[in-house]
């Protein structure tokens, strides 16, 4: 039985040495300064997104009120789309920076758009980001080893142990209560910083909750793999530092050799479509319509959209001087031509992002990585998803204007009151509980 | 002298490493890792070249290929270009991996690079990735840590370095013994690495530069041993070496690149390319829209055509006026945009320097921009590509745009939209499409990149003073 008195006891003990105060205040100014670091990018995101609505709508206006027929506006009017930092965002910046995060489009061939890509500055994005993620999946793990891998051996070194564990009552107790006193100010080193931060970005209890959870996990993690080296029978014989290294090298075992292993097992398993092919496929067809027979676009247009059999005829007076029917036809089977490689595409980025799911299983900084960004909507999950709401756009983007085009010719700007606005969407709450958690 | 006692004591050490089992493990390891990376490395990037250089290939080809079209049609079908990776990269892949290496050329836009690796890695390669340079650079010093933090320490703690030292041996003699054992078992982890670099001289790259990059690896590993050697001298117990050399491990290999990166963003924050565009539009739209040859935005153009070759109409001028609107537009607009695009790097390039700095720091952070730096793989580099690969465009879609002006009559073209058999007319020979020049991607010459890194060897060489400083206190201070 641990009693308070005994807590009290080794409270006292840890805390008087100089070393751990000092270790206690670098967690909790790494922890802050990471904190700090995504909270500042992402209300730098979030201003951005805020500064590019309003230009937005400015430009699209301007071009509605400034052409006179459905196929120029289509032409000439963006849309933007954007994927908002959620109020966990800053915690776990996850895949936002390689990733796009905001895309404008508009009613070409979407295949052609897509895969642009506004990312950050390569060189940061290789260097990597300083977040909380990064702390508690990647450095939080080593000071756990600093902190408890001679908990023993140095009462041992300094001839104590013997007297130690005769003088307790439960010799148990002593051990428990020095490994809990030195991990719950660790623990609230790291996650006090992340609350206030959390609170001040309005973020719900739920996901607050569920980030503390993470990270305590993960701290419980690393002590028993830590306090397991240490009581190892093999390892009895072994110094202190004998043993930290041990420790470290199971850290480098699960946090390295672990993931580039499996990187590497992943890009030989799936395959995966050059992305360039997507592009010039779809190139080639938008292209070549132009070369060949108009029916030849219209009967490949029409399988998928029979709704509009009886009305592909062209009349200049009435469709304005091009045939930009024709046109945005010729666009939709360049997309339906490139649809199946870039089905493939995204299939295996998913593929893939579901075997590192199992292989974060032996890899706790992996784990708790992807568990935040899970928790903070930054995976590569919710980034697939941004991009599928994107298509979801671009179609009712196509489903508005070919209403207009096909069927009721005569330009109208009170029909614009019904132009398809992107707004946003989260990952549905059903399909987070299938993510590995 | 001094050599003989050091070479004994470089020797016993090393009885010692490889009688523990944790010493010859971690250089197992070591050597183990840096192999595997190199070979996987090697491979990929020989693979990515062929596949580069074939796509690169396809594309002219198709491009030439093209049957007789509207010159301006051709300026839309585009062009694709592929950056072939540098021989060095087999080492240091440095921003590759996150820029994309495909950019699709066309007219009136300037579009971004394509298809990062990165995107397709499922986040498992963000901390830690299965590169030599991030072994070398980041995990060889942990490991030169594990074998050496005792290696002075635990003479003083067995009681042996009183002895040593009163049999006459010196402390530089012994402190130079333990120097050499651990220089020695870090050669365990450089020597692949060397043996690469010394592969890629062959192979293209130009020597003193693979020499100067082999030199800056060597250095770096020779900074940590000194660093290792001097800390186990200093501190009393293992146990504090250990510590404080795991810290400073953490503190330079892992916390400070990250965190330059994390300052750099904050402090200079870049503007989007979207963001970036909306002002693009707005500039361009005062230039007038090339395809519509009544934009008031020609009219003086117009007019001076017509003064030129004296006559009344565009219909009897003796060349096509809908590609002199294009060609001038076009090139109104690539000014344009190259201002912006330029702007945009040189925020990139202020962001990186920002990032950069963080070398005086930690000379894991200065080796890092001497490697991208030198091996071709830097943001340097990459701005290259992208300016290399705009040049090519306005080259093709000004090239087609003087085929329009001299080959394709003017009034065919007016004409073109009336019926199939007008637009048939309105077309150029397809042998015009063998303007497109060949696009081969080279970094910078070794010269130039040699003196971009010239701040970051100034970097190095301050860690070089420091460490050189650590050891003579270490010598002063060695105590029993």
């Amino acid at each position: 039985m641990m009693r308070f008195n005994d807590i009290k006891r080794e409270a006292g003990f840890v805390f008087g040495h100089r070393q751990f105060k000092l270790t206690m205040l670098v967690v909790l100014l790494l922890s802050s300064i990471s904190l700090w670091a995504g909270f500042a990018e992402m209300q730098e995101q979030q201003a951005t997104i805020e500064r590019l609505l309003e230009k937005d709508q400015v430009e699209r206006d301007a071009v509605i009120n400034h052409q006179s027929n459905y196929g120029m506006v289509a032409y000439y009017s963006f849309h933007l789309t954007y994927a908002p930092p959620t109020s966990l965002a800053f915690a776990a910046v996850g895949e936002r920076d390689v990733f796009p995060w905001k895309h404008r489009i508009r009613m070409l061939a979407l295949e052609g758009q897509i895969y642009e890509s506004d990312t950050d500055n390569p060189e940061l994005a290789f260097l990597g980001r300083f977040d909380f993620a990064f702390v508690t999946s990647v450095l939080l793990p080593l000071f756990i080893i600093l902190l408890l891998y001679d908990l023993k051996a140095k009462e041992r070194e300094a001839r104590r142990f013997d007297l130690l564990n005769v003088t307790a009552r439960n010799s148990h107790a002593i051990w428990t209560s020095r490994v809990i006193v030195t991990l719950v100010p660790l623990a609230l080193a790291v996650l006090l910083p992340f609350v206030a931060f959390a609170v001040l970005n309005g973020a719900e209890l739920v996901g607050i909750v569920k980030v503390c959870a993470i990270v305590i996990a993960n701290i419980a993690m690393w002590s028993v793999i830590v306090l397991a080296i240490g009581a190892a029978k093999r390892f009895s014989q072994f110094s202190a530092t004998h043993l930290a290294s041990i420790m470290l090298g199971v850290w480098l075992m699960t946090t390295v050799v672990v993931p580039v292993t499996g990187h590497t097992i992943i890009n030989a398993l799936v395959d995966t479509p050059e992305g360039g092919d997507i592009v010039l496929i779809q190139r080639e067809a938008v292209n070549g319509a132009w070369d060949k027979p108009v029916e030849e676009t219209w009967s490949a247009f029409l399988k998928s959209h029979p709704q509009w059999t009886h009305y592909t005829e062209f009349d200049p007076k009435r469709d304005s001087s091009f045939n930009w029917k024709w046109y945005y036809a010729f666009q939709q089977v360049g997309d339906e031509k490139a649809s199946e490689l870039s089905q493939s595409y995204q299939a295996s980025t998913l593929k893939k992002d579901e075997i590192a799911s199992y292989i974060a299983w032996v890899s706790p900084s992996l784990l708790t990585q992807r568990l935040l960004s899970s928790a903070a909507d930054t995976d590569v999950q919710a980034m697939v998803h941004y991009e599928n709401s994107v298509r979801h756009f671009h179609a009712s983007l196509r489903d508005f204007y070919y209403n207009r085009m096909f069927k009721a010719p005569a330009f109208s700007l009170e029909s614009f009151e019904q132009l398809p606005q992107f707004t946003p969407q989260k990952l549905k709450d059903s399909q987070e509980n299938t993510d590995e958690n | 002298m001094i050599l003989r006692v050091a070479n004994t004591i470089c020797a016993e050490q090393w009885r010692y490493w490889l009688r523990t089992k944790v010493a010859a493990t971690v250089l197992m390891l070591g050597a183990v890792l840096t192999l595997a990376a190199l070979v996987v490395n090697a491979f990929h990037i020989e693979e990515a070249a062929h596949a580069r250089e074939h796509l690169q290939h396809k594309a002219e080809e198709r491009f030439k290929a093209q049957p007789d079209k509207h010159p301006h049609r051709m300026v839309h079908y585009g062009h694709y270009v592929f950056r072939a990776p540098t021989p060095l990269s087999v080492i240091e892949p440095g921003v590759d991996t996150y820029t994309g290496n495909a950019i699709f050329l066309e007219g009136h836009r300037q579009n971004s690079a394509m298809f990062a690796e990165q995107r397709q890695s499922a986040g498992l390669t963000r901390f830690s990735s299965l590169t030599p340079s991030f072994l070398a650079l980041v995990l060889a010093p942990l490991f030169i840590i594990l074998i050496g933090y005792g290696s002075v320490s635990r003479e003083r703690e067995a009681g042996t370095l009183t002895l040593l030292l009163s049999q006459g041996t010196s402390r530089s003699q012994l402190l130079l013994g333990k120097l050499l054992a651990l220089a020695a078992a870090s050669a365990v982890f450089l020597m692949p690495l060397l043996l690469a670099c010394f592969y890629v001289a062959f192979s293209g790259e130009s020597a003193s530069l693979v020499a100067l990059f082999s030199v800056s690896y060597a250095v770096y590993f020779l900074l940590w041993t000194v660093v290792v050697t001097a800390c186990s001298a200093l501190f009393e117990k293992s146990s504090a070496s250990f510590t404080i050399l795991i810290v400073i491990w953490m503190s330079a290999c892992v916390l400070l690149p990250r965190l330059g990166s994390s300052v750099a963003t904050n402090l200079a924050p870049s503007m989007g390319k979207l963001e970036a565009d909306f002002k693009v539009e707005e500039k361009l739209r005062s230039l007038g829209d090339g395809h519509d040859v009544n934009d008031p935005a020609f009219k003086k153009l117009k007019q001076d055509l017509l003064a030129k070759y004296n006559v009344d109409s565009v219909d009897d001028l003796p060349v096509n006026f809908r590609g002199v609107v294009a060609q001038y537009s076009e090139q109104r607009q690539a000014e344009v945009l190259s201002e912006f695009a330029e702007n945009r790097m040189q925020q990139e390039l202020e962001q990186a320097h920002i990032a950069r700095q963080f070398g005086w720091l930690s000379p894991t952070v200065a080796i890092r921009s001497i490697s991208t730096v030198l091996a071709g793989t830097s943001l340097e580099t990459h701005h290259r590509f992208l300016r290399e690969a705009e040049a090519l465009r306005l080259e093709f879609v000004q090239g087609l745009n003087k085929v329009h002006v001299e080959k394709l009559d003017y009034k065919l073209d007016m004409n073109r939209n009336a019926s199939e058999e007008a637009a048939d007319k309105a077309v150029v020979d397809a042998s015009n499409w063998a303007l497109l020049a060949e696009f081969k991607f080279e970094p910078e010459k070794s010269a130039v990149r040699i003196s971009n890194a010239n701040l970051y060897f100034l970097q190095l060489l301050f860690w070089v003073g420091i460490t050189v400083l650590l050891l003579r206190i270490a010598v002063r201070r060695l105590n029993p």
